[in-house]
């Protein structure tokens, strides 16, 4: 059951309770002593070398909290074990600053609003926070089964509005990304800038038209790769080089809305049955022609097998898979499932049957999964083809000729170059020309924008959040009343001005700007201050005395600082 | 005989000692590599999936008899992350590694020991008032300084050396080897390795010096000198012969801590080395891979010095019989 207010009678409610707590509840409240201190809060937070923003973040929040009368031990941790202490040992932290990253994928709002929150996520999955809404799973629920679009943008934004109300995070920014391209070798008009993406996403890579001599496109990753491989999920740079040597049935348009790539149609005859005819004019690499069969054993492979583990996710909700012609074949699905366009037919690569079959058959019977089978030739239906991949140094892709979309560009060549001066020295030398991602001073690359026109500078709203993650099964964190507060006491301008450097943009919902068809304008930004934090903690019974904050009358401190 | 005999056992149970420890270290550090995996999807049952696949539900003490059976194999096991055989990932690094190694440490070697010989003979000179504090100053700069000021003077400034990598973007070869001795890998090898060199050169030069200058007043010499032979002579084949002995266990021991220590030098000059792999194979409990780097390395250290005490017991039979 959702219940909505408006402005008028939210101001009514809110007056109402502030004069009753200040009539009738304060003199009960003064009648009774203080609950215990508030134990020690540690906040976890990325080593400065890791993520210096989410740091500096770190470090301000912690701050801003000491305000409000609380112990607060900030305490950097490598990614890896904060990973698996929040993971892994979910009762055993506090609070911690969490990124969910940018992907074209996540451009549908349905993996951040039901696999962030929804309570059956909690135990094991990405509701680390341990968040229990009945309210809110309802809606969760109801917005993967409304397929109405119109329908469904009304329940995303529902959502939105609770997990608002009730504070399981605190957002902070989203990031904006900086990118560039030398356009004294591309044609400006042919880069796509993709929403929450960028310029480096696959619609730029196909399309990119070369002005003069200079044919291959050269970008950089900071990280080096570990596989490139149909059947696994490995690092950011990989998936940019899979999703260019595999085709997809659908791909994610620069708009952020899937569209038909492999797939000449989709169509839901009904709400659990999809009907997919594939296009007639595709090869893979080898030669061979892309057939239905081809198609099917890419989603059978991981839906009837466990042979492929990465990619199960991604079909659980295929019930059967039937060949209805050439061309064609039906999907049958166990459950409805809204976004099952972005999340299972934009995400299965189509990988060549005879290349995979006997690998499959090889691994049968046996511990060992696909994901540990190399084809050395990689081949794919893609518009590129691997030419050589030396992982930790530069990886060489070709314009696959007989792609039905061939790419403009005669090749990519993705570098490895984790010195991010060196980056910048690289673009502006030409030996990178197009600049995939940076992590270096932003100020750096406007300077280098502004003394060489040829490199022009693009900046997007990232589509992932920066966030402080509230513990809700621990309290104080339980109580939604001092999550607010303590969301109330971070003043997002001095992190975006501090932290990013004024690259981000502040956020108020799970659901990112940049994808203004789901995001909720309705929800604003909350109103900040220590002195407005106090004065909600004060309301709720919380109260300082001898500098530290205690619990409401009659609660007791039952918990331990996290060790 | 028997003394090669001895240090080659001393070496054998070293290198059992490493790889045990190694074993352990990695198992009992905190951290679960699965961490690394989280996929929002992965069920309990994808998990244990790869849990199996990797031996990791299995008991220590079976956990490790496997790896001991398979590191005496030759087999050192199957990367976490890369899916692939640890040595092939260790191989597309480590030349790449030794070259860049073995370059900066024989200039720095060369440059040290000519320079630490030459200066012994100078004492209370200007050149001594300039190159001591300056070939300290330099090895105690930290090495990514050093590595950003070559960048941006010869690669971003004068543009006469690549900014990063070990080829040309895009370039291709018919062989490794091509690739190894083609002018384009030596150009990229040039930042790095006088980084490298820089970095390394202040301790062959001060060691050269210092030994140089104790067996500059020994009784030998002095025979040397009342012989009536050449200072140059006196120096080079008397003094500098007789010092080399310190600065050769240094070089053999440099070699080997600075395989594995060029994290630095490499990512300054994004060089597809072994340092960067095993950082990113720590960081990210990648326990086979990070094993498998650390026991190459150990290795070739423990080869080195089984190399230089036996060469110290030929050079020296003190050592031997001592």
């Amino acid at each position: 059951m959702s219940r909505s207010f408006s402005r008028r009678q939210a101001l009514i409610i809110t007056g109402a309770t502030t004069l009753l707590s200040t009539t009738a509840l304060t003199p009960l409240a003064f009648a009774q002593a203080a609950g215990d201190p508030v134990r020690k809060i540690v906040l976890i937070t990325d080593t400065q070398g890791a993520a210096p923003q989410a740091y500096q973040a770190g470090q301000l929040i912690a701050q801003a909290w000491k305000q409000l009368g609380l112990d607060v031990e900030a305490r950097p941790m490598a990614r890896q074990a904060q990973t698996d202490l929040v993971w892994f040992n979910r009762d055993k932290w506090d609070t911690t600053m969490w990124r969910m990253v940018g992907r074209p994928e996540r451009s549908d709002p349905d993996e951040m609003t039901f696999n962030l929150f929804h309570s059956s996520t909690a135990p094991r999955g990405f509701n680390f926070v341990g968040y229990n809404s009945p309210e809110y799973d309802k809606v969760a629920e109801q917005q993967r089964q409304t397929v109405d679009p119109a329908a469904r943008q009304n329940l995303i934004k529902q959502a939105q509005q609770i997990v608002s109300r009730d504070a399981p995070y605190a957002f902070l920014v989203h990031p904006n990304t900086l990118q560039a391209f030398n356009q004294n070798v591309f044609d400006p008009a042919s880069i796509v800038v993709q929403k929450g993406v960028g310029i480096r996403n696959f619609w730029t890579f196909i399309g990119a038209t070369p002005k003069g001599t200079q044919k291959a496109m050269i970008i950089n990753s900071g990280t080096a790769l570990q596989a490139i491989h149909p059947l696994y999920i490995a690092g950011a740079p990989d998936s940019w080089m899979n999703e260019l040597i595999w085709d997809r049935l659908v791909r994610i348009g620069p708009d952020g809305l899937p569209r038909p790539w492999a797939a000449e149609s989709f169509k839901f005859v009904d709400d659990k049955t999809v009907d997919v005819v594939i296009r007639g004019d595709m090869t893979f690499h080898d030669g061979k022609p892309v057939t239905i069969d081809d198609v099917i054993f890419s989603f059978e492979a991981p839906l009837t097998t466990d042979k492929s583990p990465m990619f199960k996710p991604f079909v659980t909700d295929i019930d059967r898979i039937e060949k209805t012609g050439e061309r064609a074949m039906r999907i049958h699905l166990k459950r409805i499932n809204a976004a099952f366009a972005t999340t299972a037919l934009g995400r299965v690569f189509i990988v060549p049957k005879h290349v995979w079959e006997p690998h499959l058959k090889s691994v049968e019977g046996k511990p060992d999964t696909l994901e540990s089978i190399r084809d050395p030739m990689n081949v794919g239906s893609g518009p590129f083809r691997q030419v050589r991949a030396r992982l930790n140094e530069e990886v060489v892709i070709e314009r696959h000729a007989g792609h039905w979309a061939a790419p403009k560009v005669d090749r990519v060549v993705l570098r490895v170059i984790p010195n991010a001066e060196a980056v910048v020295g690289m673009v502006r030398s030409g030996e990178i020309n197009l600049l995939s991602e940076y992590g270096g001073d932003p100020d750096v690359l406007e300077k280098l924008s502004k003394d060489n026109p040829a490199i022009k500078l693009t900046q997007v709203t990232d589509v992932g959040i920066e966030f402080m993650a509230f513990n809700n099964r621990r309290p104080p964190f339980d109580d939604p009343v001092f999550r607010s507060a303590l969301s109330a006491a971070i003043d997002r301008n001095v992190l975006i001005q501090a932290a990013w450097n004024g690259y981000a943009v502040e956020s108020v919902t799970h659901v990112s700007p940049a994808i203004a068809f789901w995001h909720s304008t309705d929800v604003k930004a909350p109103a900040t201050g220590i002195a407005l934090a106090k004065s909600i903690l004060e309301k709720a019974g919380y109260k300082v005395e001898g500098g530290r904050l205690r619990y409401p009358p009659g609660k007791k401190e039952t918990l331990q600082p996290p060790g | 005989m028997s003394f090669a005999l001895r240090r080659l056992a001393h070496s054998l149970f070293v290198l059992w000692a490493v790889v045990t420890i190694l074993f352990l270290m990695f198992r009992l550090m905190p951290g679960n590599p699965l961490a690394a995996y989280i996929n929002e999807q992965l069920s309990e049952d994808d998990q244990r999936l790869i849990m199996a696949q990797f031996g990791l539900n299995r008991p220590l003490y079976e956990q490790y008899v496997i790896y001991l059976w398979n590191l005496v194999q030759g087999n050192l096991g199957m990367s976490f992350f890369r899916r692939e055989p640890v040595w092939d990932v260790l191989k597309s690094a480590l030349p790449n590694t030794l070259i860049l190694t073995i370059t900066g440490l024989v200039i720095a070697y060369i440059f040290g020991i000519l320079t630490g010989a030459w200066l012994a003979t100078k004492r209370g000179t200007l050149a001594e008032a300039v190159i001591v504090p300056a070939a300290l100053a330099t090895r105690a700069a930290p090495e990514f300084w050093i590595g950003m000021i070559l960048l941006t003077i010869f690669a971003f400034t004068f543009g006469w050396f690549p900014s990063g990598g070990a080829n040309s973007a895009g370039a291709a070869y018919t062989s490794e080897w091509d690739r190894i001795l083609s002018r384009d890998y030596a150009l990229h090898l040039v930042l790095p390795a006088l980084t490298l060199a820089l970095y390394l050169q202040g301790l062959p030069l001060l060691l050269m010096r210092s030994t140089m200058l104790e067996i500059l007043h020994d009784e030998f010499i002095t025979m040397a000198k009342i012989k009536g032979l050449s200072p140059w002579r006196i120096t080079i084949h008397h003094a500098a012969r007789n010092a080399l002995l310190p600065v050769a266990t240094a070089f053999a021991l440099g070699l080997g801590a600075t395989l594995g220590g060029n994290v630095v030098v490499e990512t300054v000059f994004s060089w597809p080395g072994l340092g960067r792999l095993l950082v990113a194979a720590v960081s990210q409990s990648d326990y086979p891979l990070a094993q498998g780097a650390f026991f190459l390395i150990s290795l070739v250290l423990i080869i080195l010095n089984l190399i230089v005490d036996l060469v110290y017991g030929w050079l020296d039979p003190r050592v031997s019989h001592g």
